[in-house]
């Protein structure tokens, strides 16, 4: 696959706030590394939400349609690091 | 800034500036009682039972930026603050905590069994949050865009551990209204705290969470008011503060577990109104009809906001013989659209 379009929706948190960003890795230069993350971050992830612990983060993270969900603060390295990837550079 | 360094160890900067605006000073000498001092002297004055449940044991770790738990232990309890403000902060806050519950609820730490209070700050890379994982309290440092460091405030550390209490006692489950009681009673303990460490009256109280948490630049003044739910910020990173005041604009939402950081607004404000209509201190009767429906082992882990309005009021008429009280409770209930009866 060349490309990909990464989707993360973090809600929950202290404050109750949701940010939702996307990441196109149409012209990025470390699409592979970023193709492993995602790949990596959805093979980790459940397939429904879980209710996590008072005040952690839920993450939705949906690779080209696919979506998986995962809570702070057991988030895999590759999810942990795809995150906040998508919430740093994606639109 | 005029206060002194030890004032700053647990009163966010904005009360400081806020008190010497104001001239406060009555109050400000007050804050030089600062909780973790008088944690101290309770300590020192309890006859000798010798029971660790009696005793304040803090443990603070440093997850230095990475999302590692529970990181490298820097201060440790009776040891001297240290360089790094966010561990004094974090060892300040979870002693306010402490000291609230012990001396005015005679709770033991927050499972009542004196259970060792651990922290950890400096968690992850600009990390926007603080959490309770079921063991320890963890903040973030906050993107210094929109959030600062999730230590400096009292009341959000009270907040934390609060959720320690409520899942070591009513257990309530995180999700729709049995989750929004949850936070609610985490917002409402957490201003306890605050109120308590500043020995501030209900009127005199901001009944705000998360005050001076926002970073400079945001429209707002914090993450939630009690007093006017929905009124905290109103700005184009974070949108408007969502929080209703009423039953009658209960939120519906599959995110945030069901809205619990949002519908929580509504039993806020039923305390606020409470402790308003009683008057004084907060932490005294108000505080205590909470604590006492959290903590009577009646209430389900599945309670609705009723069933929590039914237990404040059985807690009243059980604690205060005078009728006023529990049809206090009541009104302030009614006020936000919930009948207990």
């Amino acid at each position: 696959m060349d490309t990909m379009r990464i989707q993360v929706t973090r809600t929950g948190g202290l404050a109750g706030h949701v940010r939702r960003a996307e990441l196109d890795t149409t012209e990025r230069v470390d699409a592979p590394h970023v193709h492993a993350l995602a790949r990596e971050a959805v093979a980790g992830g459940l397939r429904a939400p879980s209710y996590g612990v008072p005040d952690g983060y839920h993450y939705a993270i949906t690779v080209d349609g696919r979506t998986v969900h995962c809570a702070d603060p057991k988030l895999t390295e590759s999810q942990r690091e795809l995150v906040s990837l998508v919430l740093r550079e994606g639109a | 800034m005029t206060a002194e360094p030890t004032l700053c160890a647990i009163v966010p900067p904005y009360v400081l500036d806020r008190l010497a605006e104001d001239g406060h000073e009555p109050a400000a000498r007050s804050l030089a009682l600062d909780a973790a001092h008088r944690a101290a002297r309770l300590t020192a004055a309890l006859p000798d039972r010798a029971a660790a449940a009696d005793r304040l044991e803090r443990v603070i770790s440093d997850a230095a930026h990475r999302e590692r738990l529970p990181g490298r232990t820097v201060r440790r309890e009776g040891e001297g603050a240290v360089p790094d403000q966010s561990v004094n902060h974090a060892y300040d806050g979870l002693g306010a905590t402490w000291t609230l519950f012990s001396a005015v609820y005679s709770r033991h730490s927050i499972d009542d069994q004196g259970l060792r209070l651990d922290a950890t700050v400096h968690y992850g890379q600009d990390y926007d949050n603080a959490f309770w994982d079921g063991r320890r309290m963890v903040f973030g440092d906050g993107d210094g865009e929109v959030f600062g460091d999730f230590t400096a405030c009292i009341d959000v550390i009270g907040h934390e551990l609060a959720h320690g209490v409520t899942q070591f006692t009513a257990g309530l489950e995180y999700r729709d209204q049995p989750g929004a009681l949850n936070e609610s009673v985490s917002d409402v303990f957490g201003s306890l705290v605050k109120q308590y460490a500043l020995l501030q009256d209900a009127a005199e109280a901001d009944w705000l969470i998360g005050a001076g948490l926002l970073a400079p630049g945001v429209q707002g003044v914090a993450l939630r008011s009690m007093k006017e739910p929905g009124t905290a910020y109103d700005d184009p990173r974070l949108g408007k503060d969502p929080q209703p005041a009423h039953m009658r604009d209960y939120v519906r939402t599959g995110q945030d577990n069901g809205g619990v950081h949002i519908n929580s607004g509504i039993p806020n404000h039923a305390f606020y109104l409470l402790a308003t209509a009683l008057g004084g201190r907060s932490w005294e009767r108000a505080g205590q009809i909470w604590y006492d429906a959290l903590t009577g082992r009646r209430l389900p882990a599945d309670a609705d906001f009723t069933a929590f309005a039914r237990a404040t009021v059985a807690a009243a008429k059980a604690r205060y013989p005078e009728p006023e009280v529990a049809d206090t409770v009541t009104a302030s209930w009614a006020k936000v659209g919930i009948s207990p009866t």
